[in-house]
């Protein structure tokens, strides 16, 4: 239970300190303690933990987090997560300690530590994780911080640049991590890394192995900067010197490491995993090991020669190798403990001389000779001097790369080749730091006058030095217990028996020491001139700029790729989007229809009547002459578009549905008639888009084959809908009941104001809404002036327009009128009925209107269309409520017929009453519509020359009503 | 006819309409106190929904169940907090008619039909409920030539995806004879094979679908229409309606498609893959919010789709927690989109953000919020909401759109984080105006519950799960 406690105490002390850091005023010593003691307690509690492992045990916290998808948040510390976190947490107290002194007072110190404890936080939170998806969220919130701490310095370009192609690269590996953990995960069946751990032959024996391999090693070659992923790490030096520090010693980039050997029982031994990081751990540790050498800035230079050594401990991890896997692990430890001091070393140089570059520094010695004796001791580490830890692990690195040298293929033979020349490198950069900086005649044109740094700022290198120094001549008996509980860790029983002895007597690799020493020293001498000459760049090699390839690629996806993209795939032209979406629907019903093919039902099929044949090719010929014109002659179009309703009415008539066909009629006559209004408004032909450009003929042709198409589909699966028995409806139901109950044998009539006499209620009030709200909407519209052209019937010499049919429509009034009534009365059994009677009547007043124009009508004509709709609502519900004081529930129908003698009978059905509010709605919702549409050709007249004297300009009678 | 079990709409409808003639009788300006009005309305909903018990009403038209429950709240939720994100806007816009909060409450009223539809017609109800108020708030600001255009596209293109719609739902009814969802899903499971006839109607009902969750390749009216409209209408039009839309596809191919999942799940997965890539490629190049929001919101319906492609029931709980999640931060940003002003006017333009974190310290935090969510980085909400969704993947076995899903992600960090560079990075390009309260309040609330979302995940990943069972039984 106490295990649990120092564990999270570990994960959440630094964030708890984070948060008060951010809070607390910028006091940079009261800030300082504060991180100090969090890093302090935090490193305790890993101590208390690892106690725990000494003791036999395996330190773990479990909480449920989201059961439902079976993770748990929880933490777990082994011997190898443990030395991680020793190192996280270590490293971390001397930063906090070194960074006291280095940052200025005019930084914002809050936010510098709360990043950096938040970043000690995700950082324990990696190592800690006992499950995978956990892990990569802590992984995730690394980058994250460490793009905040790199990006510290906001109005330094170089290190906003830093930052965000540092978190571009090692996010965006995050995300593939995140994507190989998902396949891991599938394949054993928990992200749990215990389970996962377990697993190592299924997980290697499984077809999704490389995918994930390859996923995982994304993410864990970008965060370790390996190649090619590695540029994103020297322009991370914009970072202040602590972060630098911190970041790439023990923490950030060795998050890659770490996660390579965590998984490296389960992943690693297959030749894909060599294969894979074999040559990019070679490429990277010789490549950064010679561009470190040409470097001037000495953080830079240090930031390759991280590089290098990261290169350097993936090539161990890839062997396949036991004792391989143990060299790696303690040179990751011996790693951080000379590159922590090395960059602090150089901080100090940057802080009190004002530069980092090599070029300008020398004779340093005299100055500031503590630091100078400190950072020579790091750098013979860094170089692989004995007696320093370096040269341990780099022993053990020689003795492997021989080891494996006895296999066959080429890779396995040169490496150790390859590991002296990198050696001999090392050798280069490492004297090239010591000897550039503090050797050499004094010199007195620095930005500050070079002196010895506080104290207490140099206590975090001497630690380190130490350490150093101590792990070297002492190895078994410093890191020896501790190396031993993160290899069994890692390898259990399987662990190889090893020696830490810094003396193995002359062998092999120890005359390759000796051949780097020599050569790295030869190797400096002989380039001396060179380096010293200020030259930029790195010879041979100038050519291999990460950093402009990044760039380029970012221009490429972010621009280029994303333009075209867009190019392709969008578009703000509304006719395209409409022809893309009819030929996705085209496609998609093709594709579906492709595999089985839909086939005519089998409802045996009425011969083809000719007259309906004529009809219906009348009817598709004016459809197809009215797209054809729509664009060049809207009013031709409209009206070979009123033919094909027409057409279509007179099928329904032909299906015996003469009620329908009556309504659709109506229909169509009011909607071409508005739409002719409406047609004043547009302009009246494109003229220039009826080019013959050949292009533009195309274009038209495959608007037309796409239509043409689209249309014969349609059919066709209409038609096999159609030829089928139609599913049961409820019309069957209402046949029978229409006579019967409601005393009507126009089914439709009687569903309308008997069987549904509600809902038709409900209509008629929408209906009259609508109408009001066009009104209202209309009432003060005034098209704009220029946009409308003065018809010719409205110019003044046009008196006699249309002469013999406006005296014809105008004779046909009456009629309309009286047939108008007729359908009303005779609705109730034969097909009419209210809406179609009052639909007619406001044929008969639009036919005015076409025959007269506007003002003749509103002389002679005085409809009052609110009477007639307020009327007509109250007459429904008078019906509707009178049913009530009969005792009858709501809109209960009474009907009889009375017989007329000669005239015939009549049904005198209560719903006829019902029926006739309905009439004298619908009539005068449309009237109104009508009026205020048409009294819009009258408004627009104050663009057109004076009107005749003889008629005066009156406003129509609705229009009082303002 | 159990008609009390839809009491939440009906008390909706009717106060809709009780606020519509109190907002027409007053002389003088009624914009707020409709407004509030509104919102109440919402949330006395929102109370009702969550006490609404299961079953079917309204002759098998209307369903309830814990689906319809999670989902309606969310929809309410979002319309709720769309009309609070109008209420400053729209006063310095000139916007500031009382028909606008109204026209909002009936689309949302069209949602909760369609997120309670349980036949193809009441569904199509609820669309065109939906749809009609949507057309007329994105051409509201009529002094506006964006604004029209981004009216008249979209009543176009809605009006063609409505057809097709409609067009499915014949075929559907005339090959299975039926348009309710429970006897379509008994005919589909009972019969040896399914009419093609079925399958083309079950296309265009997703054809028909897909446009107004504005998926690929039904996308393209998707930029123009939220770049046009008033920001508060494209912070709505991005969330509840999409909310709506999401659930009404989930509830059709999960429920009577379900024995067709073979048939669908394809063109889901395509649907899916293809939103992903665009809403993470075409966004880069954008230098208006908007538009990037635009094709942003194309990306992630293409990860919810991802969940819906799975066709499990741990799809859709993945499904339902990102739609969750994705409509708070979405609003969040808004919030942030609506609040951008510059000594009075608007201003919309990434570049326009610049500095935000030296001059608006408060509103840049919650937006590199928001954006840092949307990316997907941990703790925040978002990266649960492609966890979720991206687990349902790889356990289905959907490999292609888990790993495109991921290399999207990727790209598509890029841009939101250039954002927060921006922000904070890049010299101010003169400060903002201050956001007004309202505004704040909906920045805090929704970005509190993207960051705290991560310690408390537990109930609303019950609560989806509930809604999941309550779908696919």
């Amino acid at each position: 239970m106490h295990d649990a406690i120092y564990l999270l105490a570990a994960v959440l002390l630094p964030y708890l300190g984070a948060v008060v850091a951010a809070l607390l005023p910028a006091n940079a010593r009261l800030l300082a303690w504060l991180a100090g003691c969090v890093a302090l307690a935090t490193l305790a509690m890993v101590g208390l933990g690892f106690a725990a492992i000494e003791a036999g045990g395996l330190p773990r916290f479990d909480l449920a987090w989201a059961p439902e998808l079976g993770l748990s948040f929880s933490l777990r510390m082994d011997g190898f997560a443990g030395l991680f976190a020793f190192m996280v947490s270590g490293i971390g107290v001397l930063i906090v300690l070194y960074a006291r002194y280095y940052m200025s007072p005019e930084d914002p110190i809050p936010r510098f530590f709360a990043f950096l404890l938040a970043f000690m936080g995700s950082m324990m939170g990696v190592v800690l994780s006992g499950n995978l998806i956990q892990l990569v969220f802590f992984w995730e919130l690394t980058s994250l911080f460490s793009f905040l701490l790199i990006g510290y310095w906001q109005n330094v370009a170089a290190a906003r640049n830093g930052a965000r192609m540092a978190l571009t690269v090692t996010a965006g590996g995050g995300l593939a991590l995140f994507a190989g953990v998902l396949i891991l995960g599938h394949i054993v069946g928990s992200y749990e890394l215990d389970a996962v751990l377990a697993s190592g032959e299924a997980i290697r024996a499984h077809p999704l192995y490389l995918p994930a391999l390859v996923l995982i090693l994304l993410g864990a070659m970008t965060k370790s900067a390996q190649f090619p992923f590695h540029f994103w790490l020297p322009h991370a030096m914009a970072a202040p010197t602590p972060v630098s520090a911190y970041l790439h010693s023990a923490t950030l980039v060795k998050a890659g490491i770490f996660l390579m050997a965590r998984l490296w029982p389960v992943l690693a031994g297959t030749d894909a995993w060599f294969n894979i990081l074999c040559p990019v751990g070679l490429i990277t540790l010789l490549l950064g090991a010679y561009v470190a050498i040409f470097q001037h800035d000495m953080k830079a230079l240090l930031a390759y020669s991280t590089i290098s050594h990261l290169g350097l401990i993936t090539l161990l991890l890839s062997l396949n190798s036991d004792l391989a896997m143990v060299a790696a692990v303690f040179h990751t430890v011996n790693h951080a403990t000379f590159k922590a001091s090395l960059f602090m070393a150089a901080g100090i140089i940057d802080h009190e001389t004002g530069t980092r570059d090599i070029r300008r520094l020398s004779g340093l010695n005299e100055s500031m000779p503590f630091t100078a004796r400190l950072a020579l001791v790091a750098a013979a580490a860094m170089a692989g001097v004995p007696l320093l830890n370096g040269f341990i692990s780099k022993e053990m690195f020689f003795s492997e790369a021989l080891t494996v040298a006895t296999a066959t293929s080429v890779l396995h033979g040169i490496l150790p080749v390859a590991a002296t020349l990198a050696s001999i490198l090392a050798v280069t950069y490492s004297l090239r730091f010591i000897h550039g900086a503090f050797f050499g005649p004094p010199v007195d044109d620095l930005p500050k006058q070079p002196h010895e740094p506080p104290q207490f700022m140099r206590v975090p290198v001497e630690v380190l030095v130490f350490l150093c120094i101590v792990v070297g001549i002492l190895p078994s008996a410093t890191i020896g217990p501790l190396l031993d509980k993160a290899v069994r860790a890692l390898l259990g029983d399987a662990t190889p028996s090893y020696s830490l002895a810094v003396w193995h007597g002359f062998n092999l690799p120890l005359a390759m020491s000796l051949v780097a020493l020599a050569g790295g020293i030869a190797l400096y001498r002989l380039l001396y001139r060179h380096l010293n000459a200020g030259l930029e760049g790195t010879p041979l090699l100038g050519f291999l700029d990460g950093r402009r390839a990044f760039e380029q690629v970012m221009v490429f996806i972010s621009w280029r790729f994303a333009r075209a993209l867009v190019r392709l795939m969008a578009t703000d032209r509304l006719q395209i989007q409409l022809m893309l979406m009819v030929c996705t629907a085209l496609l998609a019903a093709t594709l579906a229809l492709l595999p089985h093919g839909l086939a005519a039902g089998d409802v045996a099929l009425t011969a083809v009547d000719p007259v309906v044949a004529i009809i219906w090719a009348v009817g598709g010929a004016c459809a197809i002459a009215a797209a054809y014109q729509a664009k060049y002659h809207r009013l031709a179009a409209l009206v070979l578009l009123g033919s094909t309703g027409l057409a279509t009415c007179l099928t329904f008539i032909w299906f015996s549905a003469p009620d329908l066909a009556l309504t659709q009629l109506l229909v169509e006559i009011v909607t071409t008639v508005l739409l002719l209004l409406g047609l004043r408004w547009m302009p009246r032909r494109i003229e220039t888009a009826g080019s013959g450009a050949p292009l533009a003929r195309l274009r038209r042709l495959r608007d037309f084959v796409i239509a043409a198409v689209s249309g014969l589909g349609l059919a066709a699966i209409s038609y096999a809908m159609m030829t089928r028995v139609s599913p049961d409806g409820i019309s069957r139901e209402f046949l029978t009941r229409a006579y019967k109950e409601g005393g009507g044998t126009n089914v439709v009539n009687v569903i309308l104001v008997d069987f549904r006499g509600f809902d038709t209620m409900g209509e008629i009030t929408v209906l009259g809404v609508v109408a009001l709200t066009v009104f209202a909407l209309l009432r003060r519209f005034r098209p704009a002036p220029e946009s409308v052209g003065v018809p010719d019937q409205q110019q003044g010499d046009a008196r006699d327009w249309l002469l013999v049919p406006s005296v014809t429509m105008r004779l046909l009034f009456p009629v309309i009128i009286a047939v108008s009534i007729y359908l009303l009365l005779r609705g109730h059994d034969q097909p009419g009925g209210g809406f179609i009677a009052g639909l007619m009547l406001a044929v008969g007043i639009l036919v005015q209107y076409m025959a007269g124009g506007t003002r003749w009508v509103e002389d002679h004509l005085r409809v009052l269309p609110l009477r007639w709709m307020g009327f007509g609502l109250l007459l429904a519900v008078g019906t509707g409520v009178a049913a009530t004081v009969f005792g009858r529930p709501f809109l209960t129908s009474y009907f009889a017929y009375a017989d007329l003698g000669p005239l015939g009978k009549l049904p005198l059905a209560s719903a006829v009453i019902f029926d006739l509010g309905v009439f004298a709605l619908v009539f005068g919702a449309t009237v109104l519509i009508l009026i205020v549409l048409a009294h819009q050709s009258v408004r627009s007249q104050r663009a057109a020359p004076p009107p005749p004297p003889v008629e005066a300009l009156r406003e129509p009678a609705i229009a009082g009503e303002d | 006819m159990i008609w009390t079990l839809a009491l939440p709409e009906l008390v909706l409808a009717v106060s809709g309409l009780v606020i519509l003639a109190a907002g027409v009788i007053p002389k003088r300006d009624t914009f707020f106190p409709v407004s509030m009005a509104c919102v109440g309305a919402l949330l006395l909903t929102a109370v009702l929904v969550l006490g609404q018990g299961d079953g079917t009403a309204l002759s098998g038209h209307y369903v309830s169940d814990a689906f319809s429950g999670y989902m309606k709240f969310l929809a309410l939720a979002a319309a709720a907090v769309g009309i609070l994100l109008s209420l400053d806007y729209n006063e310095k816009e000139g916007l500031a008619r009382f028909e606008f909060p109204i026209l909002m409450l009936f689309a949302t009223l069209g949602m909760m039909v369609m997120i309670s539809a349980n036949d193809l017609l009441s569904l199509y109800i609820g669309l065109e409920l939906l749809s009609l108020p949507l057309y007329v708030i994105a051409a509201f600001n009529r002094d506006s030539g964006r604004s029209a255009e981004a009216g008249l596209k979209y009543f176009v293109l809605g009006a063609l995806a409505s057809g097709l719609l409609l067009y499915g739902t014949t075929l559907v009814y005339g090959f299975a004879g039926t348009t309710n969802f429970d006897r379509l899903g008994e005919a589909f499971s009972a019969l040896e094979g399914v009419s093609p006839g079925v399958v083309v109607g079950v296309v265009f009902v997703i054809t028909g679908l897909a446009f107004k969750v504005s998926a690929v390749p039904f996308h393209m009216w998707t930029p123009d229409v939220y770049e046009g409209a008033p920001t508060p209408v494209t912070a709505f039009f991005a969330s509840a309606p999409k909310v709506a839309a999401i659930a009404l596809l989930a509830r059709v191919l999960l429920g009577p498609f379900g024995d067709l999942v073979g048939q669908w799940s394809q063109v889901i997965t395509l649907i899916s893959l293809g939103s992903m890539i665009l809403g993470g490629f075409a966004a880069i190049g954008q230098r208006n919010l908007k538009r990037l929001m635009a094709y942003s919101s194309i990306g992630h319906v293409g990860y919810a789709l991802m969940g819906l492609a799975v066709g499990t029931d741990i799809g859709l709980r993945g499904l339902l927690v990102y739609m969750a999640i994705y409509v708070f931060m979405n609003l969040g940003t808004f919030a942030v989109l609506v609040s951008m002003r510059r000594q009075g006017r608007a201003v919309e333009g990434v570049d326009d953000l610049a500095g935000l974190g030296r001059t608006d310290p408060v509103t840049a935090m919650w937006m590199a919020v928001f954006m840092f969510s949307m990316a997907g980085i941990p703790p925040l909400a978002g990266f649960f909401g492609k966890l979720y969704v991206f687990l349902a993947a790889v356990q289905a076995g959907y490999w292609t759109l888990a790993v495109v899903g991921v290399l999207t992600s990727v790209v598509s960090a890029y841009y939101y984080l250039r954002i927060v560079k921006v922000m904070y990075f890049d010299a101010p390009a003169g400060s903002l105006d201050r956001a007004p309260s309202s505004l704040t309040l909906v920045m805090a609330g929704t970005g509190l519950f993207t960051v705290l979302f991560a310690l408390w995940p537990a109930p609303m990943l019950a609560a989806a799960q509930a809604a999941a069972a309550a779908l696919l039984g």
